[in-house]
């Protein structure tokens, strides 16, 4: 784990493990929590500019370092963590499925006033790109598995550009809608629409991350296997979250 | 009531089960069925809470009384520095889970079902009720007669009529809560709900706010008058003339704001 | 002592440690609170402030950071790190850097709550926050959203933690069926945690996009719904219930085994009745919170019915505490005592509950002191005695020191005076009409001789806990040596030196046969 950098005190005393990346990160976080707090409690754009300008150089340097230190030292559990982590995320989305239902079963009218039509091409083929990059993957770390690096890297790198792909459709689209008038505040509806396709983008938004994260030790060639069946996992969980999102909100 | 009769074979049921376990006063029991006329959910709630009062600190005497008895002989002593437990046997771990699962599953259902009666009790409002509009706000209660009188954080009612409260909000959550009837009900934009009391006999309530809704929230308070039903009936005329004296000249002075249409209910 | 190694360290038992000061502190800034609220309540009308914005931030910041930033962490920061990979046998967590995370994602939580007090226009939503008056304060919400969540996502990255910790890393030989009760407790709340607590953080995230980002979750013009946010809110702060109690009743269970030293009575029904029983249940009683709150009627009947239900695997825990004591050998030490005394005081706690599981009775006392006298007798009174007393149960292990026994037991038998002085008054006004959150009770004249009582109770029990806090400070600073294993206990965190090195054992640990963590032996 992290003892490479105490090698030089590791005799005489018996040495405790230590890493600064939490704990940068965390104040990191603490910087963005209270941005937004100047920005939207107490107007002030400025200050909220300056603890934005602290607290994302100190997550991005902590994530950096971060996986610089453990990358590649195989923390092996991560795959079996990550089968925890996907479920707290898909409490997530439940939740906001459940407050759906709840808000559009009880009332008589729904949608509430304001509703445009949506569009009913466009999601079919967003959903045809994202099952299609959930193919390729699988595809790729199967190709991984039998040894064949070559071809997990073209795979891998189709599967990143779809899943581009599928976010561009995806701004494309928020941004027609906005533009027709309908927007997060519009009705209760709205709000429901923009909130769950907008989570739902940013997992896409994560799992390229953690797929470009990986980008690096792929184009060098030395992939952890372990660690791209856990990107893979979740690039699965976001890809079956979307059939929700699809059928609740565009065709419900 | 349709469930009436189902919920009576279960409370039957579930109290034959009980019986098995404790013997609970058959005043208490009784106590929910027994109002024949306009059934009063004040006295209700006091017979069943004093039941359910009395089995739990039974339960809880019963457990205190055991542990304080093993605390008394485990103490440590010469001879005894180490717990001499033995392993149960399978079937009497079995039993000490199936047994107790059994017990307290009893006391449930009939908590349950005793709970459940006195439930429909405050649900089912009677027919020959008043029907009050309430609309709360930070920090008053504003009441609506069927007749169209309003009053502020007053509610004058007849004694011997059970009196029903359709309650909305304008701004936040309140909870209109009159100890003396043992009754709250949150109101909310948005949605109505109601409760409904019986003021029986003339006298003072007060009313008081049970859902944090600001800054004042301790202070937003009133009072239920329950007058002979002679004297409000002379009360009420007294506020028709008044109301009558406001309306009729010109229709529409700014003086007190008509209502949104969304509360017509 | 190396300092930076203590802030950066990675080490599963000064991470721990790192969260028994936070949420220790934490409870010192929240009980300070309780003071103050007990101070102004004493007398009709103004008494320490004359703003009753200020008493509600007093109020918001005790029930938020006493829960989130005290009794959660402790349990399952402190305690499950310290312990779990002890008793398990591993040198340390899955992820030794994630854990590093999750505490110093938590002190960065209890920071943005004490913030409270040095910012303009303070949270003031109480520790419920419901809209709409979460949307339309002055008060900033914001800081009450982030708050919930960043200790929410501490909580949840200590979940998957823990949870592949203990499914891999076990020692050789420790069977499921040979688990410490705390570690399947903890394990418990953790599941509980990881499907509830995203729920929890929507809702609260919902608030905060409704009062500032336009959204409109919560308005009714816009075709929205109040009640969403109660319904998504309980659902997380039910079980979050049972994620306090678990974890604190697995502790009093390891406390009352070492110290009777007698075998847990009926493990498999302790384990599989009771902590599966309530994981099971959890989930399906949270309308018991909004039973006066204008929910349909078939919600609140049918969830009285698995409210009263809880009773069942509850009182299986509790058979199995009180039969562990059953022909034991019982040494009334410090910790001993505060276990003893969470027995009886959760009795009264856990059967106060039974009346308000029933909606109908719910209707005349929810929102009182009744409810507030419930939750401090099963919370703040048997949680926070069973955390002081594991506090005082590991003490030797943690600093390899002894604390003082005579004035750990004075410390417990006052805080046992005060704590049944403020708490059962509570109840007692309650069932008579006093309403909670009230900054002022000037139509409740009646009630000022119990406040004022309450108010003598509560200072009381706080010379109690400061003399165990004190006494932790000095024992750990001079107090006697202790030895490896003072209690005599087979459970394998004793087997290793006190402090425990970094890596926990030389060689990892390995166990016979026929060893069990609660196999006491003669001699
Ligand atoms: C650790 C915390 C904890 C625990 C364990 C519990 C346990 C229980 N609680 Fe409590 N509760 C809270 C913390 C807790 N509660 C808090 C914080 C609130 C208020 C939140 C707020 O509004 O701010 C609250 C509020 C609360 C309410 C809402 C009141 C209202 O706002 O109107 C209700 C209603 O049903 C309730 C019920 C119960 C029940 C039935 C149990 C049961 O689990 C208890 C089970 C235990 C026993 C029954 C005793 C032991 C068992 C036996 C001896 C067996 C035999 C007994 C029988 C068969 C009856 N609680
Ligand atoms: C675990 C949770 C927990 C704990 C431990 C406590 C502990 C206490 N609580 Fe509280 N309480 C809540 C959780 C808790 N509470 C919640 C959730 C609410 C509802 C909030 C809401 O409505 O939103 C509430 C509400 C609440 C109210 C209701 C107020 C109202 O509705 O208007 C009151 C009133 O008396 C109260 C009192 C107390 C008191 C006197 C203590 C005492 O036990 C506190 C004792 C502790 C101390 C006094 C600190 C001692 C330590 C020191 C002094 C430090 C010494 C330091 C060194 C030596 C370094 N609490
Ligand atoms: Cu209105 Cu509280
Ligand atoms: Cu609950």
């Amino acid at each position: 784990m992290a003892h490479d950098a105490h090698h030089a005190e590791a005799h005489g005393h018996a040495h405790w493990d230590t890493s600064i990346y939490p704990f940068i990160i965390s104040f990191g976080i603490l910087a963005l929590a209270v941005a937004f707090s100047f920005k939207f409690v107490y107007h002030n754009s400025f200050a909220a500019i300056l603890s934005m300008g602290i607290g994302f150089p100190l997550i991005i340097a902590g994530i950096a370092g971060w996986t610089s230190e453990a990358m590649g030292k195989g923390e092996g559990l991560s795959y079996g963590a990550m089968g925890w982590f996907i479920l707290a995320e898909a409490m997530i989305f439940v939740s906001f499925f459940v407050s759906y239902w709840y808000t559009k079963l009880h009332v008589d009218v729904w949608p509430p006033a304001g509703n445009i039509e949506l569009p009913r091409i466009m999601p079919l083929v967003m959903t045809f790109i994202l099952v299609a990059s959930s193919l390729t993957i699988h595809y790729a770390e199967h190709l991984l598995h039998l040894g064949n690096k070559g071809g997990f890297k073209t795979w891998y790198l189709i599967t990143i550009v779809l899943g581009a792909c599928f976010l561009g459709m995806s701004v494309y689209e928020w941004s027609h809608l906005i533009h027709q008038g309908f927007t997060i505040s519009t009705n209760a509806f709205s709000t429901i629409f923009f909130s769950v396709t907008g989570l739902h983008g940013s997992h896409v938004v994560v799992g390229l991350a953690i797929f470009l994260a990986g980008l690096p030790s792929v184009l060098r060639g030395d992939v952890d296997e372990g660690f791209m069946r856990t990107a893979g996992l979740y690039w699965h969980f976001v890809d079956i979250i979307w059939f929700f999102v699809v059928s609740q909100v565009y065709y419900w | 009531m349709k469930g009436k009769r189902m919920h009576d074979t279960i409370k039957r049921a579930a109290a034959g089960l009980a019986a098995l376990f404790l013997t609970v006063p058959a005043w208490a029991a009784g106590g929910a069925k027994a109002a024949a006329a306009t059934p009063d959910p004040a006295r209700d709630w006091d017979l069943l809470w004093n039941e359910v009062i009395f089995d739990i600190t039974i339960i809880g005497i019963l457990f205190a009384i055991v542990t304080a008895w093993f605390i008394w002989q485990a103490r440590r002593r010469p001879g005894n520095e180490v717990g001499a437990s033995v392993p149960l046997s399978p079937a009497s771990a079995v039993g000490w889970v199936v047994i107790p699962i059994f017990v307290f599953l009893s006391i449930d259902l009939y908590t349950a079902a005793n709970g459940w009666v006195l439930w429909n009790t405050f649900r089912d409002v009677p027919a020959n009720r008043m029907e009050i509009k309430l609309e709360a706000g930070m920090y008053s209660w504003d009441y609506t007669y069927p007749n169209g009188v309003r009053t502020q954080n007053e509610l004058v009612v007849p004694a011997g009529t059970p009196i029903v409260l359709r309650m909305t909000s304008r701004d936040t959550l309140h909870s209109h809560y009159i100890p003396d009837f043992r009754v709250k009900e949150d109101s909310m934009p948005g949605r109505i709900t109601y409760l409904w009391f019986n003021p029986t006999k003339p006298g003072e309530h007060i009313v008081t706010c049970a859902e944090y809704c600001g800054v004042m929230h301790g202070y937003m308070a009133g009072r239920i008058i329950v007058k002979a039903p002679e004297e409000y009936a002379a009360w009420m005329k007294g506020e028709e003339t008044r109301l009558a004296a406001l309306t009729a000249p010109e229709p529409a002075p700014a003086a007190k704001p008509a209502k949104p249409a969304a509360k017509k209910t | 002592m190396n300092l930076k190694e203590w802030i950066f360290t990675t080490d599963h038992k000064r991470v721990g440690v790192l969260y028994l000061i936070g949420s220790i502190a934490a409870f010192a800034v929240a009980g300070i609170m309780a003071l103050l609220m007990r101070a102004e309540l004493s007398t009709i009308g103004p008494t320490i402030t004359a703003n009753p914005t200020q008493y509600n931030v007093w109020l918001y910041t005790h029930g938020a950071v006493m829960i989130l930033g005290f009794q959660i962490p402790a349990l399952t920061g402190f305690f499950a790190n310290y312990c779990i990979p002890l008793m398990i046998g591993a040198k340390d967590v899955a992820f030794p850097r994630v854990n590093a995370l999750s505490v110093w994602l938590f002190y960065v939580g209890v920071i943005l709550a004490l913030l409270t007090f040095f910012i303009p226009d303070p949270p003031d939503v109480m520790w419920t926050g419901y809209p709409p008056y979460s949307t339309i304060t002055t008060g900033n919400t914001a800081m009450y959203s982030f708050t919930v969540l960043i200790l929410g996502f501490a909580s949840i990255i200590g979940g998957v933690n823990f949870l592949t910790t203990v499914a891999y890393m076990r020692a050789p030989g420790i069977t499921l069926n040979k688990l410490n009760i705390f570690v399947w407790c903890t394990l418990a709340a953790f599941v509980l945690q990881l499907i509830f607590v995203p729920v929890l953080g929507t809702a609260v995230s919902l608030i905060s996009m409704d009062k500032y980002l336009g959204t409109n979750f919560f308005d009714p013009t816009k075709g929205g719904d109040v009640l969403t946010y109660q319904n998504l809110f309980w659902f997380y702060s039910h079980p979050a219930v049972y994620v306090i109690f678990l974890p604190f009743i697995g502790v009093v269970y390891e406390i009352i085994a070492a110290h009777a030293k007698n075998m847990v009575f009926n493990y498999k029904m302790v384990v599989y009745g009771g902590v599966g029983g309530i994981v099971l249940l959890a989930g399906e009683v949270w309308v018991h919170h909004l039973y006066v709150s204008g929910m349909a009627d078939w919600l609140r009947i049918g969830q009285m019915v698995t409210t009263l239900m809880i009773s069942i695997p509850v009182g299986l825990m509790m058979i199995g505490l009180i039969g562990t004591l059953y022909k034991g050998s019982i040494a009334f030490t410090t910790p001993m005592l505060y276990a003893l005394g969470v027995v009886f005081l959760f009795l009264i706690g856990g059967l106060t509950g039974i009346p308000l599981a029933v909606p109908s009775l719910t209707i005349g006392v929810s929102d009182t002191y009744y409810v507030v006298g419930h939750f401090h007798y099963v919370m703040a009174v048997a949680g926070t005695f069973a955390i002081f007393g594991g506090v005082y149960h590991w003490f030797p292990k943690m600093t390899g020191k002894m604390y003082n026994e005579f004035w750990g037991k004075l410390g417990f038998w006052i805080t046992f005076v005060g704590v049944n002085i403020v708490f059962w008054i509570m109840m007692d006004v309650g069932v008579k009409g006093m309403p909670r959150r009230y900054y002022d009770y000037a139509h409740f004249p009646q009630f000022e001789g119990a406040h004022q009582w309450m108010t003598v109770g509560a200072a009381i029990l706080a010379v109690g806990f400061t003399i165990a806090i004190l006494n932790w400070i000095l024992g750990a600073i001079n107090g006697k040596p202790a030895g490896d294993n003072p209690w005599g206990s087979p459970s394998l965190e004793w087997t290793t030196v006190s402090p425990p090195p970094h890596g926990n054992w030389p060689s990892p640990p390995s166990v016979s046969e026929d060893w069990h963590p609660y196999g006491f032996k003669k001699g």
